[in-house]
């Protein structure tokens, strides 16, 4: 039987807790097995058997950016619907687990999350009100967070085998390659504000010219060298207590 | 002997909260709370100064930025990382450079100690829920199973706040006291602040890995270090 907009809903409610038993084994398979299992246990209504195969299908190793997991719901749940054969669902099942990951990593990741954490913490700098700040950053970020897993449950199920040229269709790269440099000023200018306010230092220039070339440094030296630089500090608070 | 009143039910409350953070960051439901920004305001709230928490949550989310969970790769986890860091800082940071300094640093430690703590629980997790043939007990058991993996998450941040924030506070308190004239007390603003812009450029180029983005996070500092000037 078609699923039921009910069973579409209670789908993506459970997608938010698709990474809940997430483990080193078959990664979010059990997850996207549960978040599946309302349009599963529908499009097998009949045949209560061939749901408890399709349960056990989907509960194998799986892994996807949490917040594009719906894409992949709703794409299986179309081919299980299609009638499909389980190799085939199988073999979709592989290609879709990266370029979900990596699609999902540019836009929520490195993208919308810095963008909204960076604007409500310079908001704060600025002088909003700390709850203010805080609320605003959780209300934007939300709200791209649950388009992107609404749109992505339709996507899926609207292109079922075709949702791959539906992904390269939408515009999710294009808004990662505005939102990664706007990240990159914001966090420019949240650094220089933070640093500025520090009391003892003063407002002047070389001060926040210091911090440009601080900045810089950090951009470019080796990762493990600022791994190095925080486990000094901490040691030299140690020190100094001592 | 800190000055810092902490009563059992401040104590039952944090955990209970660092539960709720700590359950945000992986399991459910991701919304972004568990982000420093709000947890640590959260921290600050416990103790009366949303403000003081905000300030470490702000500086937690450029230190902590550094990891992004690219590929699920091992992140720090921010969650009861800033609650306790922030907490600490308003219940005993006294505005004190040095305080930020010390609950920034606690809050880097707990988020690598949380992450170990996420490791070590998905070693358990496995055996409930994972066959590399598919589960094969039906999806009312499944469902029962996800379930509790992800009231064992919760309980694991409850108990990694449980242990840590009494220390935590007791930490960023014994540093924040020290006199002013101790040696190399003038010195922590210039360190703090050196830091941070360094945080910031090893943040900028962990986020924008695919690029080469350091003219737009020059030009950040500059249009930063100028709103400094125009609101001094």
């Amino acid at each position: 039987m078609r699923p039921r907009k009910k069973d579409f809903v209670r789908a993506i409610s459970r997608s938010f807790s698709i990474q809940g038993s997430w483990n080193d084994r078959t990664m979010t398979g059990p997850g996207m097995a549960h978040a599946l299992a309302p349009l599963l246990a529908r499009i097998h209504e009949e045949d209560p058997a061939a749901f408890r195969r399709a349960v056990q299908r989907h509960s194998r190793a799986f892994n996807a950016h949490p917040y594009l997991a719906p894409v992949a719901i709703g794409a299986l749940a179309r081919l299980e619907f299609d009638g499909e054969d389980p190799d085939t669902l199988l073999r979709f099942r592989s290609a879709l687990r990266a370029p979900l990951g990596a699609l999902g990593d540019g836009i929520a990741w490195a993208g919308w999350r810095p963008f909204c954490g960076s604007a409500a913490a310079i908001g704060f700098v600025l002088g909003l009100d700390p709850l203010f700040a805080a609320a605003a950053f959780l209300l934007l970020y939300n709200a791209g967070h649950l388009a992107l897993r609404v749109w992505g449950l339709r996507c899926g199920w609207r292109s079922g085998r075709s949702v791959a040229s539906a992904l390269k269709r939408a515009p999710l790269r294009r808004i990662e390659r505005v939102l990664v440099p706007a990240n990159q000023v914001l966090i420019g200018v949240l650094a220089a504000l933070l640093v500025g306010q520090l009391p003892g230092t003063g407002h002047t220039v070389w001060w926040g010219g210091g911090a440009v070339i601080a900045a810089l440094m950090g951009y470019f030296i080796p990762r493990h060298i600022s791994a190095v630089a925080m486990a000094s500090l901490l040691a030299a608070c140690a020190v100094w207590l001592l | 002997m800190t000055g810092v009143e902490l009563s059992a039910a401040d104590w039952a409350l944090a955990c209970l909260l660092g539960a709720a953070v700590g359950l945000d960051g992986v399991s459910w439901p991701q919304a972004m709370w568990s982000r420093p920004i709000v947890a640590g305001t959260l921290g600050g709230l416990l103790f009366g100064a949303p403000a003081a928490g905000c300030l470490v949550g702000v500086w937690l989310e450029i230190v902590l930025s550094r990891h992004p969970p690219f590929g699920g790769a091992r992140h720090p986890e921010t969650g009861p990382a800033a609650f306790m860091a922030g907490a600490a800082y308003a219940a005993a940071g006294d505005g004190a450079p040095i305080g930020i300094v010390a609950a920034v640093a606690v809050g880097w430690a707990i988020g690598w100690t949380g992450a170990h703590s996420v490791t070590l629980l998905r070693r358990v997790t496995p055996s409930l829920v994972s066959r590399p043939e598919g589960f094969r007990g039906g999806a009312a058991a499944l469902a029962r199973r996800h379930r509790l993996a992800i009231a064992l998450d919760a309980l694991r941040a409850g108990l990694l706040v449980a242990a840590l924030f009494v220390p935590s506070v007791l930490f960023v308190r014994l540093l924040s006291t020290q006199p002013s004239g101790a040696a190399g007390a003038a010195w922590w603003p210039v360190v703090a602040g050196l830091g941070l812009a360094g945080a910031a450029g090893v943040a900028a180029r962990g986020l924008g890995a695919r690029g080469r983005h350091w003219p737009a996070l020059a030009a950040g500092c500059v249009l930063g270090t100028l709103l400094v000037q125009v609101f001094a």
